[in-house]
């Protein structure tokens, strides 16, 4: 543990209910130590941030949180339950969604039945019966789930194409509808923005604010385009080589030193 | 012991081969991420071109020997290679349709040329014999040996020491870094195809005088070295080596303890299967890591076809359909098959185009319904239709425990355990007294009612059956397992992590489509009144998944296409055409997965060309006159 982080989880609890809290989190792959001793709060009703350059451990901290990983060491909670030792599919019905760094869309399915697929997956769960008939409720919910993400994200005008031919910066808009569909109250967003012009950032970065302030959801960000992060963030934690180096609100993580030497470099001066 | 002594010699004669076959196998898999299900075929193909330079020409076996294994070899490996890139860039359910595709494309042409009888080939290394504690061994048997074991020694040192061999350590990891280090990754996969096809020739020609030449036989037996693959975890070459001696051992030490044990005679021939799908059961997850990039899933074209014409099409084949009893005369069995078929297809098509999962046993379901179906008529006088109805019933926990290797496995490996199982059905499952008996065959009625009985009644039942598996998997198609289920096929992953417990989903599907094939077992086993496990073989399986693959990816409209193809169009072939009808399959599957003509645009080089001849003849003088009349005008 480093001694430049100032903040435990716990001092977070003013800023909002529980979303996602990890606890000195480590993961090692064979001898290799990804992520060590990383802790982090992301409260309900915040963009939380995360920072660091290429191979710092953001995606391995993802995977862990969305249980694609099993965590060496440490613990992973969702809404305060311990979720460390639950599957995939059971941590996203509790509530919890994520897109990836490389888009993962149903290519040969239209952009609405991607999204509806959002929200349906989490209906189908693991009971067989569940995953053969939907109730009439179901559809309703589905129904409003979508045309709601898909008006939000403005993709209305593209529901009838298939996911497959879309653009990048197309797919990475489906992909965050489809995360807005489900009934996730805790969205992971893995590099959103990459692929995306500086247009469509702006877009992304308003939706982003609006769903932590309409809907109260809590979102933890990996980014690099530090213009998106400081703009929506409301907190930010920086990872180097696996360690926790700083965190802070986005002007104090701007002023740090240690950020700056590791990362941002002399430009975030100019930010 | 020195009665077992026999028995190990023979094994670890025969598991030396199925090691060098192996690691040939391996060998292409780890550097181009295709796993070639025609490794045996080639083998097959070898063994074959031997005999005609030995036996027929009458050439001295080296020189017979040296051109198949560094001439013919090669050239196949060439072939495989510009295959293999191709394939590279598809999902993993059309990887295994190209190279099952090849298998039969290579067998068919094996077939036309030789037939498909079994030839013995004279054991062309030295017979004499020497004695190792009591037991008399042959020079040949010493010969394999040493010429499998030199080899798979060669190939490992290879493997460490050399520039190339490093070279292609490499290209399995990182195929762009290599080249940015001006080393042609395709000049490296170039080698390992040669290397891997000359392995199996090699080992074709040194099996064939203790199997005997028959084309089938060959290419299925030599497929011992999936188990083989299995133990070195698909990529460990010298581990492969010693699975190949483990299978072979095994095998021929079973032989001696099932002696006389009639309800166990299968097993021997089956230890590499089982192996293999044990193997890939227990297996840790972790070290069945797919080779090769990951493929985006190409975006299924829609029906071109705008809905009043699909309509239309659809109801004119169904009259034309109910029309065939006054229509086709003496044919109308073939007619009666081909409705059953198309429950086959049906079901196959939602597992793999759907779901995108590989069923390589879809045989072996629909030879359980069909058993199960004569047990509850005849013994147990279920009425016909409940039996017809249970028959696919007691299929559903077959396709349940398919669907465990699933959970783990997808993709290659999927495939590669659900082929295991179909042997192990036919070889075990088909011989023992739950299914067809020692007698092999099971007698199965057709419904009580006379009419219905009649060829032209029981032509209608069969279609009223089709008619309900097509509501069926329509309704399935258009719920929400069917939305799940092309989630499913496109990525796992998203489905996954959404909220899905997808290894449900997965078992789900395997439970349905073994329904639908063991009802279809069951309808084939009427039409005949008498049946065994003789059309629910392997190489079945991989037939019928050829066929869809040539009928197009249309849920409906390729289980009809399929079915004709496969069931009724050989009937109305001209006389001599229907033995390159798996040749014809096999090469027209290898094309439809290389994405051949999308590949090369062919639609729209048609269209062009279409376009072009019109434009073309518009500027032509003579188009052109009128006009200028008109003008003057």
């Amino acid at each position: 543990m480093t001694d430049t982080q100032t903040l435990n989880p716990s001092d977070l609890t003013d800023a909002g209910p529980a979303g996602l809290t990890v606890e000195d989190l480590t993961i090692r792959y064979g001898g290799n130590v990804a992520v060590s001793g990383f802790s982090l709060a992301g409260p309900l009703g915040w963009v939380t941030g995360l920072i660091g350059p290429n191979g710092a451990g953001k995606t391995t901290t993802f995977n862990a949180c969305s249980g694609l990983l099993r965590p060496s060491a440490g613990r992973v909670s969702l809404f305060g339950a311990d979720v460390t030792n639950l599957a995939p599919p059971a941590r996203a019905r509790l509530g919890l969604g994520r897109t990836f760094q490389r888009m993962e869309l149903f290519d040969s399915l239209t952009v609405a039945q991607n999204v509806r697929l959002g929200r349906e997956a989490a209906l189908a769960g693991c009971n067989p019966l569940r995953q053969l008939i939907s109730t009439a409720a179901d559809r309703r919910a589905i129904a409003a789930a979508v045309a709601e993400a898909i008006e939000l994200c403005g993709i209305g005008d593209m529901a009838g194409l298939r996911a497959g031919s879309l653009s990048t910066g197309q797919r990475r808009l489906v992909e965050l509808a489809r995360a807005l569909a489900g009934d996730f109250r805790f969205l992971l967003l893995d590099e959103p923005s990459s692929g995306l012009d500086k247009a469509e950032t702006a877009v992304f970065g308003s939706i982003l604010r609006r769903v932590v302030e309409e809907r109260g959801s809590g979102i933890l960000l990996v980014e690099h385009d530090m213009d998106l992060v400081m703009r929506v963030c409301d907190y930010i934690y920086v990872l180097d080589f696996g360690q926790p180096i700083f965190d802070g609100t986005p002007v104090e993580v701007r002023r740090s030193p240690v950020v700056r030497a590791a990362y941002l470099g002399s430009e975030a001066a100019d930010v | 012991m020195n009665d077992l002594l026999p028995f190990i010699i023979a094994g670890i004669t025969s598991g030396s081969i199925y090691g060098l076959t192996a690691m040939g196998l391996v060998l292409s898999y780890k550097t181009s991420g295709i796993f070639n299900f025609a490794h045996g075929a080639i083998a097959a193909a070898a063994a074959y071109l031997f005999y005609t330079l030995n036996v027929e020409h009458g050439i001295a076996w080296p020189v017979a020997a040296l051109v198949c294994v560094a001439i013919g070899g090669p050239l196949l490996g060439l072939a495989l290679e510009f295959f293999a890139r191709l394939l590279a860039e598809v999902p993993p359910a059309r990887k295994v349709v190209g190279t099952v595709g090849l298998l039969l494309a290579i067998q068919g042409l094996i077939s036309v040329i030789y037939g498909g009888d079994l030839r013995s080939t004279p054991q062309f290394l030295p017979t004499s014999r020497f004695s190792i504690g009591g037991t008399q061994v042959e020079y040949s048997q010493l010969i394999v040996v040493l010429l499998s074991t030199g080899a798979a020694v060669g190939l490992y040192l290879f493997f460490r020491s050399t520039r190339l061999g490093v070279a292609m350590r490499g290209v399995v990891d990182d195929p762009t870094l290599l080249a940015l280090d001006a080393t042609n990754p395709v000049r490296v996969r170039r080698a390992a195809w040669l290397i891997s096809a000359s392995f199996a020739a090699a080992s074709g020609i040194l099996i064939a005088p203790t199997l005997g030449l028959e084309p089938l036989l060959l290419t299925l037996l030599v497929v011992q070295a999936f188990g083989a693959a299995a133990i070195g975890s698909f990529s460990s070459l010298p581990l492969t080596f010693v699975g190949g001696l483990a299978v072979g051992l095994l095998s021929s030490l079973s032989t001696k303890f099932v002696l006389g044990k009639s309800g166990l005679s299968g097993l021997p021939p089956s230890i590499p299967f089982l192996v293999l799908f044990v193997v890939l059961l227990v297996m840790p997850k972790g070290r069945l890591v797919q080779a090769g990039v990951r493929a985006r899933a190409a975006v299924r074209e829609r029906s071109a076809l705008p809905r009043p014409a699909r309509l239309a099409i659809g109801a004119g084949g169904a009259l034309a359909l109910l029309a065939v009893p006054q229509l086709v005369g003496a044919k109308l069995p073939v007619f009666t098959n081909g409705a059953t078929f198309v429950l086959i297809f049906l079901s196959l098509s939602l597992l793999v185009w759907t779901s995108g999962q590989v069923s390589l046993c879809h045989a072996a379901f629909a030879g359980v319904g069909a058993a199960a179906f004569g047990q509850l008529t005849t013994q147990l006088h279920v009425p016909w239709a409940l039996a017809l109805v249970l028959a696919g019933v007691v299929t559903v926990p077959v396709g349940a425990i398919v669907a465990i290797p699933a959970i783990r496995l997808s993709g290659l490996y999927l495939a590669l355990a659900t082929f295991g199982f179909g042997i192990l059905v036919q070889r075990v499952g088909y011989p023992s007294s739950l299914l067809y008996g020692s007698g092999g065959t099971r007698a199965v009625p057709r419904p009580g009612i006379s009419w219905l009985s009649s060829d032209t009644g029981f032509y209608y039942v069969v279609l009223a059956v089709a008619a309900l598996a097509c509501l069926l998997v329509w309704a399935v198609y258009h719920s929400r397992l069917g939305l799940l289920l092309r989630g499913l096929a496109d990525s796992p992953l998203a489905l996954s992590t959404m909220g899905t417990t997808i290894n449900v989903t997965r078992v789900l599907v395997f439970c349905l489509s073994a329904f639908l094939a063991g009802v279809a077992g069951g309808l084939f086993g009427a039409a005949v009144g008498n049946i065994g496990g003789f059309g629910f073989g392997p190489f079945e399986s991989l037939t019928w998944l050829t066929v869809l693959a040539v009928a197009g990816t249309s849920q409906f409209g390729a289980a009809f296409v399929a079915a004709g193809l496969l069931a009724v169009a050989p009937a109305y072939y001209p006389s001599g055409w229907n033995e390159y009808q798996t040749l014809a399959f096999g090469v027209i599957a290898l094309i439809v997965a290389l994405q051949l003509p999308q590949r090369y645009d062919l639609r729209g080089r048609v269209a062009r060309a279409a376009r072009g001849s019109a434009q073309r003849r518009e500027a032509s003088p003579l188009r052109a006159r009128p006009a200028l009349e008109g003008v003057q005008v």
